[in-house]
Formats: structure tokens, C-alpha cells, sequence
């Protein structure tokens, strides 16, 4: 596969200028507020971006207060990036007119192409080779855009202002890529980069992670997928990047039975295909977006464990119980606490502890108080037996048992180790802890299901990271 | 490559499927254990073949009008005696005169009982060539155990697909039985990576069964589709 490293560098380079232009028209733009191009031009003014911004219509004077220009050839200066919110015939003629320009990169909003029928397709071939010929690079057709949250330029027609983080999102879908989206911002997840891939005429999964992999502003991958020819490559690039790439594969249903999967060639790029070579690669493959959510905020925020033994701390025993059939399930271990460990929290508690001395450690009533829940949680982390805390608090509004934020987060810095919260509250309590706690590097949970897969995940890239290095020190070449 | 070669003939011959017979010397080419087909025309022949090879033998009818032999009795095993091999011979070319005039008699060792697993490849149209490894044996369809993997593979990623099967155990000694030759399979998937790599112009190969016995396997069936 070596004969595809260049390729490789030479599409993270051309993602590069488009995700960071000096300047960007905007070709369809509009005044009207019930039209694409209008609301894009919005999303483009109101994010923050430094350059220069440029609305091209023939006719229009003004959009938003803006001066607008008839043509590429009338703006006051070479632009790095066009916008193409023009049907998909003149989004063609459009890639013609950025390369006698001089603009290199567009975005092409479009469908119509090869998603409809043979037409659209002859229509794609049509646009790929132009803008291959003219020397133009492109993002979609058929695709809501690019977000760049470190420069605040969002091309999408969904005007937005994004919790800015080290997560970066590839979407095969506009409609699952804005389900991240509203899922991120209510769970207060910070982004760094969103991409509708639209068609993937000119880009495929392959070039946006080899991208995502160089970018520096990236720390944790999540892309949502329906399916790519060039799946191979894909898996390849992903399981080489020193960054956590999550899945989450659609199309359980389309699962070929077990005699085609054995017997014949109709193997439709199955489900079973995809997850046990993701598996192969060290692809991090989740079972819905909730679980892509959970598992990308824990890998962005969360310190990694040395291992897979999890110390649950709880004042009631069902959470703990939910979250360890999902922990056990998946591999996980529940150490026993040493002796030295369970000598120290009998000397806390006193003669006659009112609860089981073992992991989870459940404190029951005496968890109500804030610092000695935090006295708790501390032995448990200090425990040597222990790799990564979950720590469990159901919600009181008696403003004497306050959330045990604060604790945590002392606790995380003081022993070194991820500490994952799970909060049993109504959501409205969560937002100030979530500052607390997510500040502090404790990711927040409001379902223990959530905060055993965000341990999972954590487990995960922990293992897989070593494994590469490992692997990196006597490595037996296989591909 | 002598596996090269032998498929460069077959796509010359302007021939898609491979028969057991040729998929065999396909696979031993490429050093994988098989049990060997011998054609015989006459009963005569068959009952002199198995003589050679030695009792118990299996006769099996082939045809490319016949890819499932089984369901379509066109398999007779365990003929210990030449009797025996004589009334299998008359009832399988009776059915081979049914389906296909052309259709050849195979006769082959009777193989020993093991752990029956299934291995192959496939083009899946998003990964393209994939290795396939399965639970196999009468269950097969029911317990649908099965792990893909994308070669090229090297020998820890093998020995990870082999372990990545629910039906391990049945290899590792299950209930007291002698453990599998782990080091046999984990060779032979390292040379079905090898083959299909080196000949993308192979579509498909299923061997059904391969069986892994504490020394060794066998494949006990075969079958190539080339593109």
C-alpha cells in the first residue's frame, strides 16, 4: 500500500487550503431568507471567520449588508475557496469559472448527481473530470459542506455556533451528520472539524482521515458510514493514524445471510465484513450515535487507563450493576480492593460498616455527603488494582447533598487516573456540573450504560495505543 | 508460482469455475493439504484405485451443473469394500447421466473425523478480496460463525482470527478431546493469504471442510470461481 502514501499527502495537503482559506466566495448567494444561498452566506458571516467573505450573484447588490459581485472575475481579490450553491448543470460551468479565477478548492452543495439516476452519474463523471482537468478540488457534490471550528468558517446552511474541542466528525449523511451535531452541543462536546462528504466524487473517507490524522487541531476521530467502494483503503489509513478513529457503520438490516456469506460472491459489502475487519485494523466500532457521542467525548476530555480493571463507586447498587453487565460484557475486569484499600475504609467508616467492603463500593446513605464521598473515592483511586473510576451519584435537590463535582475532579488530578462521572439527575442539574467536571478532565454521564461504553472506549484506545507501540518496536511486517 | 500457473491454464481454457479436482491440485500447489481425486470411468478402475489408496474411500460425482453434491446425492462415503465401491460407482453415474452427461466420478481417501471448520475467500464489493474462516461441520448454517479478514495477513493476525471464532474451544481441546494443530491452520491461512494475493484473478475459493486434526489438516473439499 505504499504507492498510496503520496496520494495520501497530496489530498491532506489540498483539504488543508480548503479548510483554511484566506478568503472565500460564495456563488449562488441570495437574499432571501427561504433560499440555500442565504442561509449559507449567513453561516459564513456569523462564525467567526477572519478572511474575507465574498457573495457572487449576477444581479443582487447587496446580501446582509454585504456588497455583492457578479462575477469571480469582479471580486477585488484572487479568493482561496468558492462556495457552489448553484444547481448541479451550473455548478459544472461554475468549476470552470473558479479555475480562470485561479480558486483551487470548492465545496459543491448540489445533489442531483449520481444519488438520483444514470443521468446524475453521467452528470458527476461530468463534474470530476472537469475539475480534475482545471486543476480545482472539491468537497461533495450532494453535501451540506465543511464546519472548520478553528477558524469559524462553516459552509453548511445550517448557520450554528459549535462547542470548540479536539473532535473532528465525517459524515456520509447530511441528516446523521447534523444528529452528531445536535447530540454534541446538548452533551456540550467540543469540535474541531465537521465533514458532509456528500458524494465523494473528488474525496473519499481515505483522504479525510488522512487529513484528520494530520490535523493538528484533531485529537479524536468520529465518521459515520453507510458504505465505500474503497473500503480497504479506508481501514488501512485509519488503522494507521496515532488518533482514535470511532465508527458507527449502518445498515445492520442489509446483512447478506450465512450462505451468501460463505458460498457465493453477492457479499454486499455486509455488516459482519465491515466489523470484523474494522476489528482487524483497530477501528473503534460503535452500535449507534449515542454511543459514538459518549465514546468520543470520554477519548477527548479523559486521561487513559493502564488497563482494564474498573473500580465502581456508587451510594446505591443498580447503577453500578447496569454499568457492570455492560463493563464484564465487553471484556473489562472488577478487581477485588486490596487489603490495605478495605483496611482504610473500614478506619473511615468505623465498627459495623452499614455496607459490603468490596468493589463496587457502594457507601449507600453516608454518599450523600460531599466530602466524604470524595474521602471514598479517593481510596478507591488510589487503589493499585485500579485503572480507570467510574463514579455514580444520584441527584438530590436538598441543598445539602450537592453534586460531588468538585471531589471528582480533585480526585482524577490527584491520582492520575480517568475518572468517568454518571449523574442520575433531571438534565436541567447537569449543565453547571458538566462545566465543573468536564473542565477538570471527569467526562459526564447521565446513563450508566453511557459511562461504561465512555470506559470502554477509554480501556480501548489504551490497549490499542500500547499495541502500536509495541508493534512499532519489533514489528512483524504484515501489510 | 506452480498454484499461478495452474489457474493462467484454466483462464486460458476460457473456464470460470474450478472443479474439486483441480481446485485440489490448486491449493496443494500452493501447499495446502488435500485429499487427492482420482477420476475413474469404470468400476473396474475404482475398485483398482481404491485398492491403491487404501479403504475407506469416498466416490464423489462431478459436474459443473452439480456445485451442491451433497444435497443432490452425489456423494457416497465410507465404501470399505470393493462391493461397495462397485454399487456406489453404478448408482452415482446413473445420477451423473440425469444432471450431466459430462459429469466425472472422483474417488478420494475416506478422510478421518476432526474439527470440520470452513475457509475461503470472497470479493466483497466494498473490501474486494476478503479470507474467510467459519465454524463448519452439519451445524454450520445454524451457529453462522464466521470471521473475515483483509489479507495480505501475517501470522499474528491469523492466529487473532482463529482465536476471534466462537468455535475456538473446539479446537482448544473442548471437553477432553486432543487439542487442534493450531500451527497447521494458522500455516494454511498464511498460504490461502499467500494465493489469493498472488492470483486476484481468483473470485472466489471455498474449502468445505477443512479439517484440522492434532496433526495436521486436510482439505476435504474444494471449489474456485476465477474472474
Amino acid at each position: 500500500m505504499t504507492g498510496c502514501n503520496s496520494d495520501n499527502v497530496a489530498a491532506a495537503a489540498k483539504l488543508r487550503s480548503i479548510f483554511y482559506p484566506r478568503s472565500v466566495a460564495l456563488l449562488g448567494a441570495s437574499d432571501d431568507p427561504k433560499r440555500v444561498g442565504y442561509n449559507i452566506f449567513n453561516s459564513l458571516t456569523g462564525g467567526g471567520f477572519t478572511g474575507s467573505i465574498y457573495p457572487v450573484h449576477p444581479r443582487l447588490q447587496t446580501v446582509l449588508g454585504y456588497r455583492v459581485y457578479p462575477s469571480l472575475a469582479a471580486l477585488p481579490e484572487q479568493v482561496d475557496l468558492a462556495v457552489i450553491a448553484l444547481n448541479e448543470r451550473a455548478t459544472i460551468a461554475a468549476i470552470e469559472e473558479c479555475a480562470a479565477g485561479g480558486v483551487r478548492g470548492a465545496v459543491c452543495i448540489a445533489g442531483g448527481y449520481r444519488e438520483t439516476n444514470d443521468a446524475g452519474s453521467g452528470l458527476e463523471a461530468e463534474l470530476l473530470a472537469t475539475a480534475r482537468r482545471c486543476g480545482v478540488s472539491f468537497i461533495g457534490p450532494n453535501t451540506l459542506g465543511f464546519i472548520n471550528n478553528d477558524n469559524g468558517l462553516n459552509t453548511t446552511f445550517y448557520p450554528m455556533q459549535l462547542p470548540r474541542g479536539n473532535v473532528s466528525f465525517i459524515s456520509q449523511s447530511g441528516g446523521m451528520g447534523l444528529d452528531f451535531i445536535c447530540r454534541a452541543v446538548d452533551a456540550e462536546l467540543g469540535l474541531n472539524k465537521w465533514i458532509g462528504a456528500g458524494n465523494r466524487s473528488d474525496f473519499e473517507f481515505a483522504d479525510y482521515l488522512a487529513f484528520l490524522g494530520e490535523d493538528e487541531g484533531t485529537g479524536v476521530i468520529g465518521l459515520y458510514l453507510e458504505g465505500t467502494e474503497q473500503a480497504a483503503r479506508m481501514v488501512r489509513i485509519a488503522g494507521n493514524l496515532a488518533k482514535p478513529v470511532v465508527v458507527y457503520k449502518a445498515g445492520r438490516s442489509g446483512a447478506a445471510d450465512f450462505a451468501a456469506l460463505t458460498h457465493t460472491g453477492s457479499m454486499a459489502g455486509s455488516h459482519s465484513v465491515y466489523r470484523d475487519i474494522f476489528q482487524q485494523f483497530g477501528v473503534y466500532a460503535v452500535e449507534s450515535m449515542s454511543e459514538l457521542v459518549t465514546a468520543v467525548k470520554a477519548l477527548s476530555l479523559a486521561p487513559l487507563p493502564r488497563g482494564k480493571r474498573i473500580g465502581l463507586m456508587t451510594h446505591t447498587a443498580g447503577p453500578s450493576i447496569v454499568a457492570a453487565d455492560v463493563l464484564l460484557e465487553r471484556g473489562c475486569v472488577l478487581p477485588p480492593l486490596t487489603p490495605r484499600t478495605l483496611a482504610k475504609v473500614r478506619e473511615l467508616t468505623g465498627p459495623n460498616p452499614p455496607f459490603a467492603l468490596k468493589n463496587p463500593l457502594d457507601v449507600a446513605g453516608m454518599g450523600f455527603m460531599v466530602d466524604v464521598y470524595g474521602q471514598y473515592l479517593e481510596l478507591l483511586a488510589a487503589d493499585p488494582n485500579v485503572d480507570l473510576v467510574l463514579a455514580f451519584f444520584c441527584h438530590n435537590t436538598n441543598p445539602h447533598w450537592p453534586f460531588p463535582s468538585s471531589e471528582l475532579v480533585r480526585v482524577r488530578q490527584q491520582s492520575g487516573k480517568p475518572v468517568v462521572a454518571c449523574y442520575i439527575s433531571r438534565a436541567a442539574h447537569l449543565p453547571a456540573e458538566r462545566a465543573i467536571l468536564e473542565g477538570g478532565g471527569v467526562p459526564l454521564y447521565a446513563f450508566p450504560e453511557e459511562a461504561a461504553q465512555a470506559a470502554l472506549a477509554l480501556v480501548w484506545w489504551a490497549g490499542r495505543k500500547s499495541a502500536m507501540v509495541k508493534g512499532s518496536e519489533g514489528k512483524e511486517v504484515t501489510a | 508460482m506452480y498454484a499461478a500457473t495452474l489457474i493462467r491454464q484454466f483462464r486460458e481454457k476460457g473456464e470460470r469455475v474450478v472443479l474439486e479436482k483441480e481446485a485440489k491440485e490448486i491449493l496443494e500447489a500452493a501447499g495446502i493439504p488435500t485429499t487427492r481425486c482420482h477420476v475413474v470411468d469404470s468400476i473396474a478402475q475404482a475398485c483398482r484405485t481404491a485398492e491403491t489408496i487404501g479403504f475407506p474411500v469416498v466416490l464423489k460425482l462431478s459436474s459443473p451443473q452439480l456445485l451442491h453434491k451433497s444435497e443432490a446425492g452425489g456423494v457416497a462415503l465410507n465404501l470399505g469394500t470393493p462391493q461397495e465401491v462397485a454399487a456406489a460407482f453404478a448408482r452415482l453415474a446413473a445420477r451423473g447421466r440425469e444432471h450431466d452427461p459430462a459429469a466425472r466420478l472422483l474417488l478420494q481417501q475416506m478422510a478421518p473425523p476432526g474439527v470440520e471448520l470452513i475457509a475461503g475467500t470472497a470479493t466483497d464489493p466494498h473490501f474486494g478480496t476478503v479470507l474467510m474462516l467459519g465454524t463448519g461441520g452439519i451445524y454450520a448454517e445454524l451457529l453462522q460463525d464466521a470471521v473475515f479478514r483483509l489479507p495480505p495477513l501475517g501470522s499474528a493476525e491469523v492466529g487473532e482470527m482463529i482465536t476471534a471464532l466462537r468455535g475456538y474451544p473446539l479446537l482448544n481441546g473442548y471437553r477432553g478431546s486432543e487439542k487442534a494443530d493450531m500451527a497447521a491452520l494458522q500455516d494454511t491461512l498464511l498460504r490461502l493469504s499467500e494465493l489469493v494475493c498472488g492470483n486476484p484473478e481468483i473470485r472466489e475459493l471455498d474449502i468445505n471442510p477443512l479439517v484440522v486434526y492434532p496433526r495436521g489438516v486436510l482439505a476435504l473439499d474444494a471449489r474456485l470461481l476465477l474472474q
